[in-house]
């Protein structure tokens, strides 16, 4: 058995305890509750697999297990864009509206790229399962471009927790994507980079949540309850402001 | 090959954007000072800098030609590169109160729950078009002198008054409803 079959996804699992006892300790699954099942569906998974790895000599079996697996994880990858998308966005409607908008606009032209194109063009070939998983993966690189265009265009902070839980999912969907769509067109020759480099970018993911997530760190809430009342205020503040300066002018200007 | 293209340029757009996110500090939130602001940056374009009269002295050619035909060479040199600068500055001002007003109005939409995203989308393209639009102008006369494109100043100029009077309509909507919400205040 070589190195990534065993210290790297070791590793993996052991961080990944570490972040669920955390999340535990500091009762961030109350807060976080979709980006824990992701965590917990992801530990549950990597269990399964290396004991279906430990009890049988052939690679089979595992390659029947390990498809399944990957896609229930990769579903309920999709509840960490849901929390993100929640927690960051929820006290911006607008700017969350405009977010859905594109992500359902992301979904469907690569639902219409993947699935649909290829039973209408007339040389196309169903695809297999590796494009299928790039093509979910793809959707949810798109989905994170438009929701940092949208929180850069609309200027919204975003804190500790969620910069980290967006990092580290956004890092591990890169190597995933990248690597699958060369797994998908150089075949099996990549087999051997494509083992090591998964787990790997999922641990550090692991480490980038597990800093991010040591402890709970609200996202900031806006102030946009602006009243009146406050916008006279800064204007008079101001305007004093400005006349004090006239004031010490004039007064130097008679000196 | 051409997919496998495909996936790696979103791979690698995706990593940008993270790497940006890495790097991006906290902004200042929208503040009661916002709205002033806005205002400011409004007069500061519709009175003093997008009046046609004043678009027309800054870029009018009769008084080049004048220069051109009455003083001696130091002169009309002296006399371009003042021009220039004006221009130069003009534009600076301008770039500078569109920004404020599109910083304002991103600030005040994402709180909307009724934020139309096409309406968004032209008016981001608006807003990019119009400072570029002013970029661009800068270089021109910084390479080319005031006078180099008299139609792309007018049609600046034109666009500009266009989308003061769409911020204007949004300020004074924003104003009565907070009106609004004061005189329900007074009255509870």
């Amino acid at each position: 058995m070589n190195i990534s079959h065993w210290i790297v996804p070791g590793f993996g699992m052991l961080l990944e305890l570490v972040l669920v006892l955390r999340g535990v300790r500091e009762r961030l699954y109350r807060k976080y509750y979709l980006f824990f099942s992701y965590v917990i569906s992801v530990m549950l998974s990597s269990v399964v697999l290396i004991a279906v790895l430990a009890m049988t000599s052939g690679h089979e079996l595992y390659h029947q297990w390990y498809w399944p697996l990957q896609f229930v994880t990769l579903v309920t990858g999709y509840g960490i864009l849901l929390e993100i998308l929640n927690h960051v966005l929820a006290p911006y409607p607008g700017a969350e509206r405009f977010a859905r908008a594109m992500g359902v606009t992301a979904f469907g032209a690569i639902f219409c790229f993947a699935l649909i194109a290829p039973r209408i063009m007339p040389h196309g070939s169903p695809g297999t399962v590796i494009e299928f998983e790039r093509d979910l993966r793809c959707v949810q690189a798109i989905f994170i471009c438009g929701l940092f265009a949208v929180i850069s265009y609309y200027a919204i902070p975003i804190g500790k927790n969620m910069k980290g839980m967006v990092l580290g999912y956004g890092l591990y969907i890169v190597t995933s994507l990248m690597s699958l769509a060369v797994r998908s067109y150089a075949g099996t020759t990549f087999d051997s980079v494509w083992n090591v480099v998964q787990p790997l970018s999922f641990d550090v993911s692991l480490v980038v949540w597990l800093v991010a997530l040591w402890s709970y760190c609200p996202n900031p809430v806006p102030g946009h309850n602006i009243h009146l009342e406050e916008d006279y205020e800064a204007l008079v503040t101001r305007t004093k402001s400005v006349m004090s300066t006239i004031r010490t002018y004039l007064g130097k200007a008679r000196a | 090959m051409i997919s496998l293209i495909f996936f790696l340029a979103i791979g690698a757009l995706l990593f940008l954007s993270l790497f940006l996110l890495a790097r991006r500090k906290p902004r200042a939130e929208g503040s009661s000072g916002a709205l002033v602001e806005a205002r400011q940056a409004l007069t500061a374009l519709q009175d003093g800098l997008l009046p046609a009269a004043l678009v027309r002295r800054v870029f009018a050619k009769e008084d080049w030609e004048y220069v051109r035909s009455e003083a001696p060479k130091a002169v009309r040199e002296l006399f371009v590169d003042e021009r220039r600068s004006l221009a130069i500055l003009w534009l600076t001002q301008v770039r500078a109160q569109i920004r404020s007003l599109g910083r304002f109005h991103r600030g005040t939409a994402r709180h909307y729950a009724n934020l139309n995203p096409r309406l968004e989308l032209r008016l981001a393209v608006s807003f990019a078009a119009l400072t570029g639009a002013c970029s661009v102008l800068q270089v021109l006369v910084y390479v080319g002198g005031p006078y180099v494109a008299p139609r792309m100043v007018g049609a600046v100029a034109g666009a500009l008054q266009g989308a003061c009077k769409i911020s204007e309509e949004s300020l004074a909507f924003l104003n009565a409803a907070r009106l609004g919400t004061l005189a329900g205040a007074t009255r509870s």
